[in-house]
């Protein structure tokens, strides 16, 4: 019998998750497969409707985790299986090696002697990385990774030379830890649907369609543009943009469940695109806007009534080059009386919906649907897009009702 | 606020289309995912999104008026794609099913052609019907019944004249209800497509320039098969069909020719019979390889059917199956039936032909009352789609056209027609 919680996923839902917990007093787990906290969400330029940067949000919750002697969190860490019932799960995790010490903050040193460049995964392949680099300027934990996948042994000696000493590790070696756990919140979240299995789309054959959380990337202050929105082929600001809704979602050939947050987000990206340049065409190809409840209604209408924005009635299932250079014409039927049309845009951004993770990569003891939805059951609580998918309030109230739930479990059996 | 219409859903309708083959017809929420996948569907011609509403909401006379379901060859490429599994392209298989059912006269026949006891029963009948005719014929004749002696030569148990005298009434009633079905049609895609009758405001085309205007490339489009080509998942299967539809072709050629020959020429005024051919006769040589290649082609379209139904690309209804199986039993039957007299197997030959005769009775049957009757609808509305596009360009006034006009002057109105298009939006 233990009465400690342990969270699959550093995300939002994770994170809200543990700290709920432990200000509860219990002790918490918190394991994240990668190098940071903070997930999806840290990867986004601004929330929908308020559009404030999701920083803020993150921040006060990893303070929370700082101060809170009751968590314990690993990064690049991977729950492997998962056994036992509530009250004693038998849980082993593997930690990967980070190749850095706690006191490497920053590598400038070492990046500079590096070679090996590869695509950056944060900014999904939209910049590239070395092989000694922070995750992302806001990376909580603030610490370098020492990517010993993509580095020569030569190289290995030119970073260590470069930096301070003590910041590179190279002794380090994959770590397995074992936990007793009273209970389970899986918070495992989800990733953007891979485009390229949209075959029609032909993700691959054009630079400038891009999906939505590169749209992110490209907005952000963080970003690889430095928050300038531009065509990946040339660095020209896009004059006209097409969003292609449902790339994925309500598809039983791909995730035949809606997404939930893709129009809003596309609703959402109309705006990043407006500040830059108000006179940019903006096309959203749909099949029917969701945006569920009066404030989300409320921002829908907001941009239906800017200049410049057209809503098509129909899925987008072709695209084709276009005549300017760089630009693609995507090909959808208007259903309401326009009949088959082509429209040139200079980038086109596909709404890919979400994939839970559990979908390609489920942890061994955990049940899952048919989607990849995490099965709820007495001890093992999902949370977040874990669990369905929805938008980040959303999976904070759902986090902070699985910490409740993984409390009772472990109160029910000490009582 | 627009003009309120009320709709009124015919339930009989949509329930007659779930049962052959459409039954998925209600999952569709009208993405329009397919009306762009189809290689076939065009700007002007989006389909089979529309269609998926109209059968949804039971608007059977929506659906009636509407040509684009025959440009459809359903290559399953929209099923493909579909979201929804809603399969578009065996919604609008059904609808043809269906359509043609609507247009037979009498439905009777339509009706027993529509399964399989129906068409073995008719087989049978037929075949039962020649015995009986032959019988009565060796009376007249003198020859042995049932196995006349001596070589084995197919007009000495039935000449031309019981055949002509049985096959040409059949002929009549099939040229008929043909006609029939195609004017009706023809009549419900042109109040469709808004196009008045040519009672009305368009004046009725001359014969001449309608055959060469709009008969003639919509024919020559049909023997290359460049549409069909076009469909995606299921392009193989245009070739098969492609053999056949010229196989048929060259049998008609065939059938006509010695029609002449024997019925009209060599047994009235010469008294002896052109047939059976020798081998090294050119007509027989073009019979042998047209009938080579109606059974390689029937069985090409027979493969392609099953493997794209197991792979769940396209659904087969009993009536795909029934004139397949028709076909090739034509084929096979006609083969055996000239290799068994070249061996001279009285025994087999004789029955063997006499099963031959009726197959290919019912197979011409088949022409306005079943899924043969694609021939004639799709063909119309080739014919149709060229007629329209002409009308709505101002340009099919036969006599008053406007397509006389220099290209130069041409290009200086094609703006005005768009303005006024636009306006009309």
């Amino acid at each position: 019998m233990s009465d400690s919680i342990l969270v699959i996923g550093g995300g939002f839902s994770g994170v809200t998750a543990a700290v709920e917990a432990a200000e509860m007093g219990y002790n918490v787990y918190l394991v994240e497969k990668e190098s940071y906290l903070g997930g999806r969400v840290a990867q986004l330029n601004k929330y929908f409707p308020k559009l404030c940067p999701p920083t803020c949000g993150l921040e006060i919750n990893f303070k929370r985790i700082k101060t809170n002697p009751r968590i314990t969190f690993y990064t690049m860490a991977d729950v492997e299986s998962v056994s036992g019932g509530p009250g004693n799960f038998k849980v082993s995790i593997n930690v990967r090696p980070r190749g850095t010490t706690p006191q490497c903050t920053t590598c400038k040193a070492g990046e500079a002697v590096a070679k090996t460049e590869v695509p950056d995964e944060f900014n999904f392949g939209l910049s590239k990385r070395k092989p000694i680099y922070m995750p992302h300027p806001m990376a909580f934990p603030n610490q370098c990774v020492l990517d010993l996948e993509n580095v020569s042994g030569d190289e290995i000696d030119a970073i260590k030379a470069a930096m301070p000493t003590g910041h590179i590790d190279t002794s380090q070696s994959a770590e397995k830890v074992n936990l007793d756990v009273g209970a389970i919140i899986v918070a495992t979240g989800w990733k953007p649907y891979d485009p390229t299995r949209l075959t029609n789309l032909k993700f691959n054959d054009y630079e400038n369609v891009i999906t939505n959380m590169m749209m992110e990337r490209l907005a952000s202050p963080s970003g690889p543009t430095g928050g300038k929105i531009q065509r990946p082929s040339d660095g020209e600001a896009p004059k006209s943009v097409g969003f292609v809704q449902c790339a994925g979602s309500r598809d039983e050939n791909h995730l035949a469940f809606c997404s939930y947050i893709c129009c809003m987000a596309t609703l959402k990206q109309i705006t990043y695109l407006k500040e830059q340049n108000p006179e940019c065409e903006c096309y959203v190809f749909y099949i029917d806007i969701r945006a569920p409840g009066a404030r989300y209604e409320k921002f829908y209408k907001k941009i239906k009534e800017m200049d410049k924005i057209h809503f098509i009635k129909g899925k987008v299932a072709d695209i084709l080059p276009g005549d300017a250079p760089g630009a693609v014409k995507l090909v959808a039927e208007d259903t309401i009386g326009g009949g088959k049309k082509e429209q040139e845009v200079d980038m086109a951004v596909l709404a890919t919906g979400m994939q839970p993770v559990g979908a390609e990569s489920p942890i061994p003891g955990i049940e899952y649907d048919s989607d990849g939805f995490v099965v709820p059951k007495e001890g093992i609580v999902p949370c977040g897009c874990a669990k369905r998918p929805i938008d980040v309030v959303s999976s904070g109230q759902s986090a902070t009702a699985a910490a409740l739930k993984a409390v009772q479990t472990i109160s029910r059996r000490a009582s | 606020m627009a003009e309120t219409k009320k709709i009124q859903p015919d339930l009989s309708f949509i329930r007659g289309l779930m049962e052959s083959g459409g039954d998925t017809v209600n999952r569709c929420y009208q993405c329009a995912t397919c009306s762009v996948v189809c290689p076939l569907s065009t700007e002007e011609r989006a389909f089979p999104r529309k269609e998926m509403l109209w059968a949804q909401w039971g608007l059977a006379s929506k659906i009636a008026g509407d040509a684009d379901v025959w440009l459809c060859h359903q290559c399953g490429d929209c099923s493909a794609y579909c979201p929804r599994d809603a399969k578009p392209g065996d919604v609008l298989g059904a609808i043809r099913l269906n359509a043609i059912k609507y247009y037979a006269e009498p439905k009777a026949i339509a009706e027993t052609l529509s399964n399989r006891a129906g068409v073995l029963g008719t087989v049978i009948a037929a075949f039962v019907v020649w015995y009986i005719i032959a019988f009565l014929w060796s009376l007249h004749t003198g020859e042995h019944f049932p196995f006349p002696e001596g070589t084995v030569a197919y007009h000495k148990i039935l000449t031309f004249v019981p055949i002509d005298v049985v096959v040409l009434p059949i002929v009549g009633l099939v040229v008929w209800a043909s006609y029939k079905g195609i004017t009706r049609f023809w009549n419900d895609i042109a109040k469709g497509s808004g196009i008045e009758s040519y009672t009305g405001t368009a004046p009725k085309p001359a014969v001449g320039p309608f055959v060469s205007k709009y008969v003639v490339p919509a024919v020559q489009e049909i023997l290359a098969h460049t549409r069909f080509e076009k469909c995606g998942e299921t392009k193989e299967r245009a070739k098969g069909h492609k053999l056949l539809l010229w196989s048929f072709i060259m049998l008609f050629i065939v059938t006509t020719s010695v029609f002449i020959l024997n019925d009209v020429i060599y047994v009235p005024f010469l008294h002896k019979h052109f047939t059976p051919m020798p081998l090294w006769n050119p007509i027989k040589i073009f019979a042998n390889i047209a009938a080579v290649m109606l059974v390689v082609g029937i069985w090409m379209i027979f493969q392609m059917r099953k493997e794209k139904t197991a792979e769940g690309v396209l659904q087969s209804s009993e009536q795909d199956w029934i004139l397949i199986w028709l076909i090739f039993a034509v084929g096979v039957t006609g083969i055996l039936a000239e290799l068994l007299r070249l061996m001279n197997i009285a025994g087999l030959a004789y029955p063997v032909y006499i099963l031959h005769l009726a197959t290919v009775v019912t197979l011409f049957l088949a022409v306005p009352f079943s899924k043969f009757g694609h021939l004639l609808y799709r063909t119309t509305a080739y014919v149709y789609q060229r007629y329209e596009d002409d009308m709505k360009a101002g340009k099919a006034g036969f006599g008053m056209e406007k397509d006389v006009i220099p290209p130069a002057e041409q290009a200086e109105e094609a703006p005005e027609d768009q303005k006024q298009e636009e306006s009309k939006e």
